[in-house]
Order: C-alpha cells, then structure tokens, then sequence
C-alpha cells in the first residue's frame, strides 16, 4: 500500500469534512458556469434590443462572479485545510518530507477539481436550461428556445476554475511550508492579544460613515460637493463607507462589548462574560471579513434595489409617457367598442417659438380638446375658461432642478401668461413629444400652422392588445401605444432584473456561506472550550443561548450595516432618477433579510451540532 | 561502544527579548543501545520540552544532539524528515490515530511512508498487532475501541518501522490503571526482548517503576538520576517515591 492509496482512502472516509468544501467548489462552478452559458447564449444577446449593452453588463457581472467565486473558494479552502492539520502534521512527524505532502495535498486538490468540473458543468447545464426559460418568462416572452450547449462557456469555466484551482494549491503548499511541528502540540496555547478600543479610531469610523451618507444624499446638480470632487464622488463615498465600515467593526463595536464587559451587573450573569469575549476575539480577527460581508450586502442591496425597482416601476413609467392606451396621426379607425373606454379625436397645430438660447416648439391644441383629453386621462380639472392671454401648459420633461416654470409664453406678437402648468404628459410622447399649449378656442383659430388630426384611444385592460396595437401600427402614421412600450420596457428591465437577481442571488449565497465557513471553522477551534463549560455543570440550553448571541451578533452587525448603506445608496439613486422605490425596495430589502435569517439558522444549528458532538463524546 | 543518544549542553529559550523563559539548560546526557529510560519531573519542569526537542518536534536553541552519528539539533528539514521517519518512534498521551483509517492501516502508515513491500508490511504488523494483543481489532476504526486499545495501536504504530529510538509522551496519562499496566509490560517486554530503545515521559511513579533508569529534571535542569540495577519493579517504585519525597516542593504533583 503506498502513501496515495492511504490518501485516497483518506478521501473516500472522510467524505463528511470533504463534503463541505467540494460542495462549496461544485456550487461555485454551477453559479459561474450557468452565468456563462446564458452569456455565450445567442438568445440572450439576440432577445433584448440593447443586447450591446447587455454583453458589456453580462461580461462585467461575470467578472465580478469571477472574483466573487475565488474569494468564496479561497475560504473553503482554508477551512477545509485547517480541519486537516492534525493529519498533516502526523504525515510530517511520520517522517514524510514536505514537498511530498504538499504534492500530496496538490494531488488531491486537482481531483477534487476535476469531479467538482465535471459535476458542476453537467448541474450547471440543468440550471442554465430552467433559468433560461424563466427568463423568457420574465422578460415577458414565450418563445421555445433550444439552448444549445456552449463550448466557449465550458472552455471559459474551465480556465477560470482551473486557475483558481491552482491558486488553492499555490496557497496550500505555503500552509505546509510555514508550518511547524511544534504547532501541533502547542496549537491550543497559542494566545490572542487582547483587542483594545481605541476612542479616536471608533470617532474616525462613526464620522467616516456620517460623511459618505452626507455625501451621498446630496443633490447631483445642486451640491457644491458634486462641483469640487466630480467624477471622483462616488469613489470618495465608497472609500469613506469602506473605511467607516472597517472601523465600526474593529472599534465601535469592540468598545461597546468592552463597556458592557465592564458591567459587573450584566456581564457576571451566565454565560453573559463568554458571550462577550468570544465576540470581541471574533469581531476584531473579523473585521476584514465583517467588512468585506457589509460591502458586499450593500452592493447586492443597492444593485438589486434599483433594478427591482426600475422593473418594478416599468409599468407605472410606462404610463407617465404614454398615458393614452394608442395614439396616432390620422383617421379615426374601427376598434371594437366594447373594449374601448376613451375615444378622442382632435386637431393639434405646431408652433416654434424662438428663445434666448433655443427654440422651443409646442403643440398647442384648444380648449375644447383639452376638455376631452384630461377627461379621458382622468385628470382632476375644473372647467377651464381661458381669456385671450392664458394658456395652460403641460411638460412631461420639465425638472425643476434645471429651469424655472415658465411664466409667459410669446407667441408671435401675443404674450401671454401661463394660467396652469402640468408635469404630466398630456399626449403619449412617441406620437407627441414635448410641451403641449393650451389655449382659448379663439385664439387657437387665429394661430397659424396647419391643422393636423390626431386619434387618442383609452381601451380597458390595455396591456392584452399587443395584437391589435400591431394591427392598428400597420395602418397608420405616428403610431404609439402603451402596451407596445410596456413590453419593450419589460424586455430591457427584465434582462437586467434576471442579471441582477441572479449575482444578487450568488453575492447573497455567497456572503452567507463565508459567514458559515467562518463560524464553523470557529465551532472547531472553540468546541473543546464548550466541553470544560459543558463539564463544569453548563447545560446545553445555556450554551446555545450563548451560540445564538455570538453567531447573531456576526450576522446582524454586518446586515445592519448593510441595509444601512443600502438604503442611503437607494435615496440617492432615486433622488437622482426622480422614482419612488420605497415599496420595491422594501419588499427587496425584506426578502435578502429573510434568507439572511436561513442561513443564520443553519448556521447556528451547524455550530450547536460541532459542539455538542464534542460535548457528549468526551462527557 | 558508541552511545545511541548522546545530548550536549542542550539549552531552549522561548520568547523574545525581556519576555525569555529558560525552559531547558545545559542539558547533558546519553541513553545506550536498549535502555527504557524515564524522564520525570514537576510540572512545567521541561520535561515536555525536552522530549520535543529529541523527538526534533522542536529545535533547541544552543547545544548537540546526536544520534549515533547524526546531529539532529543541526540538521535540515527534509533530512530530518527522513530521520524520523527511518529512526524514530512516537508515542503521545491523545494517540494521534487518523480517524478515517482502521487500526491495520494506522498501524502500517510509516511502512506505506517508507514505500515498503506489500507482503513485509502485512507480516511486520501481523507480528506487532501480536505482540500488544490487538490482532482482533485490526479492521476496526479507531472510534470503535477503548482509549486502551487506541494507545496500544498508536504504540504499534510507533514499533512497526523497528526504529532506534521511540519516544513516549506520558503514554499512559490517559488510560485507567489495567489498561497502563497493559501497555506498560508490552513496552517492557519489547525493551527486554529486542532490545529496543524506550525513552518515556511521565510524572507517574508506577509507571516509570517500569523503566531500568530515570532522569529527574527540575528547573530545566537535570536534578538527579537513578539506575534500577538489580532491584525488582515494586523496590523501584518505593525508590522512586522516596526520590520525589525528597526533591520535595511539588511533591504532591508527581504523584
């Protein structure tokens, strides 16, 4: 029997503490693989119209899933490596040199690879096939598509893996080499420093924070913040909420455990006094991690917040720029009545009016078809009665952060004042686009310019005529319909909603599962401190009470921060694009915590289970 | 004739700068061809340490130690590797045994290392799983027997490859009373009858009654010695007592 016959034994046995990492591996390759293949899928680029821009976005989110899989491989790697010391370190006292245990560790690293590729591509072309027809689903097609398996997309996971593969190996044989015999024996008395506060770093941090949120919540055109940095604002706010982050956990937190530590009163009650010195040890060796967590959950929020919230909002958009159900040029055409709820027919005339900087053209329409039209938009309006000298003026792109209300308007000779101004649209804004002026039925005669006729249809349940829209599209000029919109909307949105749920998923999956990896490496390390607890007459139910602390106090501190950061970012994303995304953003935020939770769960019951074997075994 | 281990002004500082613990100084001494040689001591007396050190678990910071020719305080890593491999044994309080493998396989796991042939393998271990009366359980795992019998496979283990030398770290500190006589007397037996060489650390008087010389270290030195000579097991054992009675202080400790 030689040496690789005992380590594939070794393998086969110790299947369980195996089982975690190459889990985690094929996990990575079926996430990573699935993504390419839907990136190299010529449905995707040919389905959506911007598909440019959507090879740009799949190929930067690949990138990002690329560093996102390594990270998580690099963590599971060194949890599995820890795990196995004990027998490397007996290799070693057994007299096996070290190049051969750290070939022996490449070796076994290679095949673990190669069955997790091969696993991994095989799931990974399941997934890709029911994500492929769900995004169809989503983007609102229903096409049969035949997926056809991606050679560049294996070949590119390949190589992907392949080097992060070696890395893992690269890192492992550095394991080997630093490590000393001695460490086997003395692992246990090997102590932590303990972790100071320092007040001048936890102000640094809060006041870092405070400042990347102020930052952030200012007004792109208005602040004089925006003006001195530029282009560079957005990385300020990122490095100040990094920065803010890292301090927060290594200081802010510390300090507050360090406070209650001191409290006789709290702390000298249970396991009070082991909950919090675990978590100081933990949260200061994790502040990288719990940092890299808080990033990660804020980007993941953010990224997915505003793309659920763009889809989310598609239909209401929708609306705003194309109120009436079909508008065109020309006759009235033959539309069955029953589903026809508006009908309008009017004339519109174009007029240029010559300004400071620019002409700006209206359309302007009289009274009496402003009457109808409000009417069929439901719009609030009294009677209006206009004197020779007003008009009522609508601008769908008006921004008060650009211009003033205009208050006059000099047509030809005629100045007249601006009596009502709506920022709705009044017409849809393919058929009519820009201001619309209205003015008394007189005055509208008098205007030069040619009388064009104009239909605008308000029908019931509009977004299940795309047959008709088409029809009526053929026939005439200038056509343009809400539900035509609607469904271009939804194929542009819903790409960028599956892209975005799915690395929001992976970020998601991701985080949770360095957080797990972390706690149970940490469930190793701590069991045998459970055991003299569990000795000195500590009951089960205490001691994981104290679990749930620990493990919650890491989950929650980098999630809260998180949603902190991602409800800022979200502010000022709506506050630039002038949309409402409480409601999606809500139901977004809500779900993320609530799989957050799951993995809390999990992770508790895993760490309870590492420590109450160990418990019952020795008690 | 040429002593198997002869150690030199053996000396080891942990720590740095002011912060420096003495464990072991100017250790000197040799261990012959086929002695059981116990090392005892107070607690924290570099006893532990010493016994690293040999077993080129740790490097002593100043000093030689050779084994028969070789001088393991000076030698390289992956020569060292081969060393214990080809030279040394070891035996530890918490056995050491891989989980994953059954008694056989843990027992032959330094033969596999050394690429022996398959057939002197099976017959060296057949012949040691004889001798510590574990030839039964060679198909069982490690978490299907008794800290006795985990001790006994682990002792195998250390036996199988017929090194010079084996070093034994208080191997009997976790078993019950029947269980350490056991392996006590297997070790003893296997001193007597092939001559191997045993050195053993423990601060049990019973057990080191087993072994025919003991060095007594205190304060990181070496305090005293004492020879079995001619004197059956139970009149060592009263010497042995009376010796720690003697050396006094932490008396209560040793025994």
């Amino acid at each position: 029997m030689t040496l690789f016959e005992l380590a594939l034994k070794n393998i086969r046995r110790n299947m369980k503490s195996y089982g975690l990492y190459v889990g985690s591996t094929v996990f990575s390759i079926i996430i990573y693989f699935t993504f390419a293949m839907l990136k190299h899928s010529d449905d995707i680029s040919g389905l959506a119209e911007t598909s440019k821009q959507m090879q740009a976005v799949m190929s930067a989110s690949a990138f990002v899933l690329m560093i996102f899989v390594a990270i998580f491989i690099l963590y599971s790697n060194s949890f599995f490596m820890k795990k196995r010391k004990k027998e490397v370190a007996l290799y070693s006292l057994l007299g096996v040199r070290k190049r051969s245990i750290g070939f022996l560790l490449f070796f076994e690293n290679i095949v673990i690879g190669l069955v997790a590729l091969v696993v991994g591509v095989g799931l990974g072309f399941l997934l890709s096939q029911a994500l492929l027809s769900l995004l169809l689903k989503l983007m609102g097609l229903s096409l049969s598509v035949g997926f056809a398996f991606s050679m560049q997309a294996v070949i590119e996971t390949v190589v992907v893996f392949f080097v992060i593969f070696l890395v893992t190996s690269l890192l492992g044989y550095r394991v080997i080499y630093r490590f000393k015999l001695i460490d086997l024996f003395h692992a246990e008395k090997q102590g932590e420093a303990q972790p100071k506060a320092r007040t001048i770093s936890a102000l640094i941090g809060v006041l870092a924070l405070a400042g990347a949120y102020w930052l952030a919540l200012q007004d792109l055109i208005s602040s004089p913040a925006w003006r001195i940095l530029g282009l560079a604002m957005p990385l300020v706010i990122i490095g100040l909420t990094i920065l803010g982050s890292y301090l927060l956990f290594s200081s802010v937190l510390v300090y507050v455990l360090n406070l209650l530590k001191k409290s006789k009163k709290w702390s000298w009650r249970g396991l009070n006094l082991m909950t919090s010195s675990q978590l100081l040890y933990r949260i200061r060796g994790n502040a990288k991690t719990l940092t890299i967590i808080a990033t990660l959950s804020a980007t993941t929020l953010t990224a997915g917040g505003a793309i659920f919230g763009t889809y989310y909002n598609t239909e209401k958009s929708v609306e705003e720029m194309v109120p009436f159900s079909f508008m065109w040029e020309g006759e009235a055409q033959d539309i069955d009545a029953d589903i026809v709820e508006d009908e309008v027919s009017f004339e519109a005339k174009d007029v240029t009016v010559p300004g400071e900087s620019y002409d700006q053209s209206y359309y302007v329409i009289d009274e009496k078809t402003f009457m109808k039209l409000a009417e069929a938009l439901g719009w609030d309006v009294e009677n209006v009665d206009l004197t020779k000298d007003e008009v009522i003026m609508t601008d769908p792109y008006y921004d008060e952060r650009w211009e003033d209300k205009a208050e006059t308007v000099e047509i030809g000779d005629d100045v007249k004042t601006v009596d009502a101004f709506y920022e709705e649209p009044l017409f849809n804004q393919l058929t009519l686009p820009g201001p619309v002026l209205v003015m008394d039925n007189v005055s509208y005669q008098e205007l030069e310019g040619e009388n064009t006729a104009y239909q605008a249809v308000q029908i019931a349940d509009y977004k299940n005529h795309l047959d008709l829209s088409k029809e009526l599209e053929a026939k005439t000029k200038e056509f343009s319909s809400a539900v035509q919109s609607y469904q271009d909307s939804i194929e542009a949105s819903g790409a960028m909603l599956f892209v975005g749920s799915f690395l929001g998923l992976v970020f998601l999956v991701a985080t949770g599962s360095i957080i797990f990896f972390k706690m149970m490496t940490e469930a190793e390390e701590d069991k045998d401190k459970y055991a003299v607890l569990y000795k000195i007459g500590v009951s089960k139910k205490e001691m994981k009470k104290t679990v749930r602390y620990q493990v919650g106090l890491i989950f929650l501190a980098p999630l809260i921060l998180g949603l902190m950061h991602g409800t800022v970012a979200l502010m000022a994303f709506s506050n630039l694009l002038q949309m409402n995304l409480w409601e999606p953003v809500i139901i977004w935020m809500a779900a993320y915590t609530m799989i957050y939770i799951l993995y809390y769960v999990i992770t508790v019951r895993g760490f309870n289970k590492t420590i109450t074997q160990t418990v019952t075994q020795e008690g | 004739m040429e002593h198997l281990l002869k150690v030199n002004d053996v000396e080891k500082i942990y720590g740095k700068g002011a912060n420096t613990f003495q464990a072991l100084k100017d250790i000197s001494f040799t261990i012959d061809h086929g002695e059981f040689v116990g090392v005892m001591g107070p607690s924290g007396a570099g006893k532990s340490t010493l016994l690293n050190v040999l077993a080129t678990i740790d490097t002593p910071t100043k000093g030689d130690i050779y084994v028969e020719e070789d001088n393991i305080a000076k030698m390289k890593e992956d020569k060292l590797a081969d060393f214990r491999r080809d030279h040394l044994g070891f035996i530890f309080q918490d056995y050491n045994l891989l989980d994953s493998l059954t008694v056989r396989e843990n027992i032959l796991l330094p033969l596999a290392i050394a690429k022996k042939p398959a057939k002197e393998i099976e017959e060296k271990v057949n012949t040691i799983s004889k001798t510590f009366g574990i030839e039964d359980l060679l198909d069982k795992y490690p978490y299907q027997i008794s800290g006795g019998q985990k001790q006994r496979t682990a002792s195998c283990r250390a036996l199988v490859s017929n090194p010079k030398l084996i070093f034994a770290d208080e191997p009997t500190g976790a078993l019950d009373s029947k269980s350490a006589t056991d392996l006590l007397e297997s070790l003893s037996g296997l001193n007597k009858e092939h001559e191997t060489t045993i050195m053993m650390v423990t601060h049990d008087a019973y057990a080191a009654s087993f072994c025919r010389r003991i060095l007594f270290i205190k304060d990181g030195g070496l305090s005293q010695e004492l020879i079995r000579g001619t004197c059956t097991r139970k009149e060592f054992f009263q010497m042995i007592l009376d010796e720690l009675a003697e050396v006094g202080g932490d008396g209560n400790d040793l025994v």
